[in-house]
């Protein structure tokens, strides 16, 4: 037997359109720096940059896509980051640094159950619950900071904290240890989707150089979406959260516990969350109370671009973080090349709703269901060979 | 021939975007005043036909001829204007209003509801015999109501041709009765019907003119009377097929593998108590709303509020299905797209659902997906086809095929025949017999008593939510097993 791949599907549109935009963008705000005569904005450092700055949102969207697929949505996840970081600015010059994290995501995860345990088990609808947990927190950050900035003051927690988050990371060898697993497996299994994202990878850890270093976030961000990734697409939790997603009648039908993993997602998502928040409070040392606000819409906006269907039962998570470097590429590139910040919305929500377009409208209706499908884990297509 | 056809039909085709041929060349006619049955095995084209008829979507090819002319509808809306209502096998009401404003959804007009849009949804009411109140919120009827309430809705437009699609599919007994009065009324009204059904004992007995098709064909077009239920079976199989016949099966008398004690729920089932052991099929009769479901459900664990015990093999199982599924019980949901099977996952993922472990094994789950699709000869390109994209026999194996796992002893199937065709049918019943022989206990529902009379050792009977009688399909008919589920003593008999 011998595997084949659609060819047409798998590079349609509607599958790898979140990469076509990606470098279509990345060549026109290249273009426009050289046109301009500014530095190159394509250099290491400033590709470097944008992960680093899509790495929260990137983190958050990992877990929220893991949220959609089960066919459920939180709306509280900007809220709960914020209180994290509050939890942690207020904690950690008395108890220190890795204590004061921990309560943080603990507290994060306290509000997940609360959301999942009033979701499952009272019925109310995740949109509503989670708006009202949304509002709340973020009345509760008032509250536990006064409504005033908090500031880490402690000169060693201080330092322990800023090391978190902005140490700078050698990625270049970790980078082509990941090519070539990448590459070995694609020689071994026969698919060429993941040589390709091998030579990809080796490529830009070529390019980059030996010497070049990315931010704390970065990392923890490619660590988190590869294991959400491995659990989704290798293992049978990953099959039963796309089920209960998919129909969760069926699935509870199946013997699956469904309430379990609705609830699990609800306390992925405020845990993610909640290490998003710890990575804000360490950044700068200081919570604002506003801080984050709006940000669970970019995150939401990251999944729909990755292809996230909001009915649930689909979705990719690689795709989420391609979403998320996308908005994050246009606000960089606006800032950095100074195109005028105010069409900056206007046209990260044209990207949007054009996306969106793009997944319901592109490939008929049997197509476009495989096409969610196959973000699902699954076999590969396989025909008799003669 | 008195007068012209209402509809005549000649060589309708339609053909997909795609090249699939749904319609090769149909030729149908309809009379005024006449019951016209429209059979055919699933994917036969007997749906597609009907949405040409109703203007949902447009013929590729051959004639349309409405009161004698030649007409080419664009939208349902010209078919409804033209005289021809349409009622889909899913009712398509909105749950949410009241069933006046459902009769309604149609009419223009500014207003919400005027009196004399009022008045004229009263007149049809009344034409069928009040069977609703006009205010009653659609929601919260029951099924066989909302089908009185798409015929009424149907019939605000006062069609001369009214279609429906297995108008009695998800229907139990006293409730067929009033769709069948219904239709003999519309055509005491000199309104023709076509009427499109699984159930050859209502073709025979409702309709005047039977047209069968098979792959897109019309093969058969005859007055009913000249015919009988094995020439219209052997029409629609294109073979001929043997009427289920009962086969003496080998009795098991060993322990009981299924003890259930005192199963019950609030509301949906008294205390029930009954076993079954290993080898033995056991059938559950009932009218629709006997609490049939609702007891294979509280045995499965389903039911949170059920209370009581289940024993499998001798130890008590937990209430929920994850501990049901582990103690080696399986349940065949009765709406398979809601609750069998996800649409939108492949085969062999589908088959792969109740399957424990942490690593997913593609080659494993694809090999036995294909072991499954040759062994219950399920219709299907490959393993990865999706299951949404099956006919409901196929995807009924699929769900059924879930379970056939080393592990599962007990097999609760919740009507796993409804709305599939013959051949698949037999298919579906030989493999409950095969597995009973393998050791299986299994309890089955079917509102198909013939079904339960041809593969059951025994069969219990159950009326609001109790158990009221246990009977031997060996001693007892169809008409005696009606009698005691629907707990009259004459019934209605289906020939007026």
């Amino acid at each position: 037997m011998t595997r084949s791949i659609d060819w047409r599907r798998t590079f349609g549109l509607r599958e790898a359109g979140v990469y076509y935009a990606l470098l279509i963008l990345l060549a026109l705000l290249a273009a426009i720096a050289h046109s301009r005569g500014l530095p190159n904005y394509l250099s290491p450092q400033n590709l470097g940059n944008i992960v680093y700055q899509a790495s929260l949102v990137g983190i958050m969207g990992v877990a929220m896509t893991v949220m959609l697929i089960t066919g459920a949505f939180d709306l509280s996840v900007a809220s709960v980051a914020a209180l994290a970081a509050a939890v942690l600015v207020g904690l950690a010059p008395s108890i220190g640094f890795p204590l004061a994290a921990g309560a943080a995501i603990i507290t994060a995860i306290a509000v997940g159950i609360f959301n999942g345990a009033v979701v499952q088990f009272v019925g109310i609808n995740a949109f509503i619950v989670t708006l009202g947990t949304l509002t709340a927190v973020r009345g509760l950050v008032l509250v536990l900071t006064d409504g005033r900035s908090l500031m880490v003051e402690r000169p060693d927690v201080l330092q322990q904290m800023l090391a978190f988050e902005s140490t700078r990371v050698p990625i270049f060898w970790a980078a082509l240890l990941f090519a070539a697993t990448l590459l070995a497996l694609a020689a071994w299994k026969r698919r060429p989707l993941d040589a390709l994202a091998g030579i990809v990878v080796g490529a830009l850890a070529l390019l980059a150089g030996r010497d070049f270093t990315v931010a704390a976030p970065v990392v923890y961000l490619a660590l988190f979406t590869l294991a959400v990734w491995a659990v989704l697409r290798f293992t049978v939790i990953g099959r039963r959260i796309y089920a209960v997603g998919g129909n969760a009648e069926a699935a509870r039908l199946s013997g699956i516990n469904v309430h379990a993993y609705k609830l699990g997602a609800f306390v992925l998502s405020s845990a993610a969350a909640g290490f998003a928040g710890v990575l804000f409070g360490c950044r700068l040392g200081a919570i604002n109370p506003t801080a984050l606000q709006g940000t669970e819409l970019t995150v939401i906006a990251a999944a729909i671009l990755g292809g996230t269907s909001l009915l649930g039962g689909a979705g990719s998570v690689l795709k989420t973080v391609i979403g998320a470097l996308l908005l994050f590429t246009l606000t960089n590139g606006f800032n950095v090349l100074d195109l005028g910040a105010s069409y900056q919305g206007l046209i990260e929500g044209a990207v949007v709703i054009a996306a969106a377009a793009i997944y319901t409208v592109g490939g008929d209706r049997r197509r476009a269901r495989r096409a969610t499908v196959d973000t699902a884990p699954q076999a590969p297509a396989v025909a008799e060979a003669g | 021939m008195v007068e012209a056809p209402l509809l005549q039909l000649h060589g309708l085709e339609k053909v997909w975007p795609n090249g699939t041929a749904a319609l090769r060349g149909v030729d149908l006619t309809v009379h005024t005043g006449s019951v016209h049955g429209l059979l055919g095995a699933n994917g036969a084209g007997k749906s597609t036909l009907i949405k040409v008829l109703a203007g949902a979507i447009p013929a590729s090819g051959g004639d349309i001829t409405w009161r004698g002319q030649t007409v080419r509808w664009t939208n349902p809306r010209a078919a409804r204007a033209g005289g021809i209502a349409t009622i889909y096998q899913h009712i398509p009401l909105v749950p949410t209003l009241s069933v006046l404003e459902n009769m309604l959804l149609e009419q223009a007009g500014g207003w919400r509801i005027d009196r004399a849009a009022r008045d004229r949804a009263a007149t049809v009411a009344r034409s069928l015999g009040d069977p609703f109140d006009l205010d009653a919120i659609v929601g919260d009827l029951p099924i066989g109501t909302r089908q009185m309430v798409a015929v009424a809705q149907g019939l605000m437009s006062d069609p001369a041709l009214l279609i429906m699609d297995e108008p009695t599919a998800s229907l139990a007994g006293d409730e067929r009765e009033q769709v069948y009065r219904t239709i003999r009324r519309l055509a005491g009204e000199g309104r023709a019907v076509l009427f499109v059904s699984h159930f050859l004992d209502e073709i025979v007995a409702l309709t005047d003119e039977v047209t069968v098709l098979r792959d897109g064909r019309a093969v058969l077009g005859a007055r009913t009377a000249d015919l009988d239920e094995a020439a219209i079976a052997a029409a629609i199989a294109g073979r001929a097929v043997t009427v289920l016949e009962r086969v003496e099966r080998q009795r098991s008398t060993g322990e009981a593998l299924l003890d259930v004690r005192n199963l019950t729920s609030p509301g949906k089932l008294a205390p029930t108590s009954f076993s079954a052991t290993g080898g033995e099929i056991v059938g559950i009769a009932g009218m629709l709303g006997s609490g049939r479901s609702e007891l294979l459900h509280a045995i499965f664990g389903a039911d949170p509020a059920a209370r009581g015990s289940v024993l499998v093999g001798g130890e008590q199982i937990g209430r929920e299905p994850a501990a049901a599924v582990a103690a080696g019980v399986a349940l065949v949901p009765e709406d398979r797209a809601a609750q069998g099977f996800i649409s939108g996952m492949t085969i062999a993922e589908n088959i792969a659902l109740p399957h424990d472990g942490w690593l997913i094994a593609p080659r494993r789950e694809h090999d036995a997906a294909i072991a499954a699709i040759d062994d219950l000869a399920i219709k299907a390109p490959d393993a990865d086809a999706l299951v949404g994209e099956l006919s409901g026999g196929n995807a009924q194996k699929v769900v059924i095929a879930k379970w056939l796992t080393p592990r599962t002893r007990v097999l609760l199937l919740d009507e796993p025949t409804a709305g599939i065709d013959i051949g698949a049918r037999t298919d579906i019943l030989r493999l409950i017999r095969r597995l009973a022989d393998q050791g299986l206990a299994v309890l089955l529902i079917s509102s198909e008593f013939e079904e339960l009379l041809a593969v059951t050792d025994r069969i219990l009977v159950l009326r609001d939510g109790a158990i009221v009688a246990e009977v031997d399909p060996a001693t007892i008919d169809e008409a005696g097993l009606i009698q005691l589920a629907s707990g009259t003593q004459s019934r209605t008999e289906i020939a007026a």
